[in-house]
């Protein structure tokens, strides 16, 4: 095809979203408020896996190393440790330390029964956190056969617990998302559909002066790609005004974020360029996508 | 030039109706003919097939060369670029200018800027729109588009010109200038094949005549024109 011909089909399928405004800005609406559910479901479940990450990372195994355990072998144990693959974080925790912090839980009120102690009762501890809490049982297995480990505790049910969560988040997660791309897909097929059966005449002119379908296709490809991409930059603003407004609104709380288990919450500024790019490119791709696809069955018919 | 050799229609759609029973029609290159009948004579569906919209039942039909019974996919197209087709209604691209109407046709067959620059003007020169280039179909007058139909048609240099009830939403008077218009493009050698019912027309520009009835020729045969109009 030439060039100015090509110039020509581009120049008419940027001018035919004014041509067609009606048609245009109900395809418009359909996208944005697609890309807007898209966008906030993107949000909340990205939110969500950091409440559950922060949640999880607050899980502890208690590795009580044996009382009369040398600094060698303490050494060994933390080397042991930190080499399995669950270990995500090691600290450690000496007698002294266990001592006072057991004495400051109890308060002045118990401190009358740690008068008659000869010696320490606290064994040194390496406080272990994982990288996995499905595998919280293999974990501690690892850990009862090191030498020198006394005992291993662990919260299984809370672990267990969130592990269920974290599983049955991402089912419905997942059900959520395929269930918004099927109706937002049928949603703007139709559409698209639509203006493109509004506009039959117009194709039937050109198939009769013989155009091939590439011919006819294109503007309305541009047309439907331009449409995308203003309505995802529309679904970006509405989707950072929504978001922050709701971030604004939990920030006046901050016990809720201590609930939530959540203080790096993320913010839209992290991420709005690389959203507001998505956006546009995803925009582009269901117009786009919508109108060959209308126009392919169309030409068929 | 066009030529149907025993040429049956049939639509089982309808039930088996026969829309042309055996038709034997050829038209040499740079003929003007009319082709007549009343409604559900089978004038449509003639032209259908001439530019290979339907198929026949049997028979076979030949358009500028091609064999429309072996013609396929891409061959269709270059087909229909070689005819310029003019409907009662226009068929306009309503947001497109007279000049970017008569353009599309040649960027459809991929002509370059240049040559659409010099093609269209003349064109439109032809018609008589030169000063209308700029217009919108909604600005022009039912005659005014038809003309530019007529331009688009024409632009393209097609060896055949079929036009399909030109004249059929215009006055009377325009409709005459309409056919002169046709006529003149006749002149520079490409063949025209006009089907109306208006009979008045015929009978003042003459030439030759096909009449279908019930599917069938019924009349093919060249009359003289202006003396005969009652």
């Amino acid at each position: 095809m030439k060039w100015s011909n090509m110039t020509f089909l581009v120049r008419r399928g940027m001018s035919s979203i004014w041509h067609n405004r009606v048609m245009s800005f109900a395809s418009f609406c359909i996208i944005m408020v697609s890309l807007l559910l898209f966008g906030l479901s993107g949000l909340v479940a990205y939110n969500f896996n950091v409440i559950i990450g922060n949640i999880e990372d607050k899980n502890e195994i208690l590795v009580f190393v044996e009382n009369d355990a040398e600094p060698y072998k303490l050494a060994h144990i933390a080397d042991v440790i930190a080499a399995n693959s669950l270990t995500e974080r090691v600290v450690f925790r000496s007698k002294e330390e266990a001592w006072d912090l057991q004495r400051e839980r109890m308060g002045a009120e118990y401190s009358v029964l740690f008068e008659h102690l000869d010696e320490n009762p606290m064994p040194s501890t390496y406080i272990v956190t994982i990288n996995d809490l499905s595998m919280i049982e293999q974990a501690v297995d690892d850990f009862s056969q090191i030498e020198g480990v006394e005992q291993v505790n662990a919260p299984y049910d809370f672990a267990h617990f969130l592990t269920s969560m974290s599983n049955n988040l991402g089912i419905v997660g997942i059900a959520v998302l395929v269930a918004l791309i099927v109706v937002c897909l049928v949603i703007v097929y139709n559409t698209t559909r639509t203006s493109v059966f509004a506009r039959r005449q117009e194709i039937n002119i050109m198939r009769g002066v013989g155009a091939t379908n590439t011919f006819i296709k294109l503007p309305f490809f541009i047309e439907g790609m331009l449409i995308g991409v203003i309505a995802g930059g529309a679904s970006w603003f509405l989707t950072k005004a929504a978001y922050e407004s709701v971030i604004s609104v939990f920030a006046g709380d901050l016990s809720i974020w201590q609930v939530l288990g959540m203080v790096d919450v993320l913010s839209f500024d992290d991420v709005q360029w690389l959203a507001l790019a998505l956006n546009c490119l995803a925009g582009a791709f269901i117009g786009a996508l919508g109108t060959v696809f209308s126009m392919g069955k169309h030409l068929k018919s | 030039m066009v030529e149907l050799k025993n040429v049956d229609v049939r639509y089982r759609e309808r039930g088996g109706v026969e829309a042309l029973n055996d038709i034997n029609i050829k038209i040499e290159d740079g003929e003007f003919v009319f082709i007549v009948g009343s409604s559900g004579a089978g004038k449509s569906t003639l032209l259908k097939l001439l530019t290979r919209e339907n198929q026949p039942t049997s028979g076979r039909v030949f358009v500028n060369g091609y064999n429309l019974s072996k013609l396929k996919g891409s061959k269709v197209l270059m087909l229909r670029r070689s005819i310029g087709m003019i409907f009662q209604d226009f068929r306009l691209i309503p947001n497109l200018t007279v000049y970017e109407n008569v353009a599309f046709v040649l960027r459809v067959t991929d002509k370059s800027k240049r040559f659409i620059r010099q093609r269209v003007p003349y064109v439109l020169n032809l018609v008589g729109l030169s000063n209308r280039a700029k217009a919108y179909p909604s600005q022009l007058s039912g005659g005014e588009q038809q003309r530019v139909a007529i331009a688009r048609a024409f632009a393209s240099d097609p060896g055949l010109i079929i036009a399909d009830e030109p004249t059929g939403n215009l006055d009377p008077e325009l409709s005459y200038g309409i056919v002169e218009v046709l006529k003149d493009i006749n002149q520079c050698g490409t063949t025209v094949i006009m089907v109306t019912h208006e009979h008045d027309i015929v009978k003042y520009f003459g030439g030759r005549i096909i009449s279908l009835k019930d599917g069938s020729v019924a009349f093919d045969d060249t009359i003289g024109g202006g003396d005969e109009v009652e």
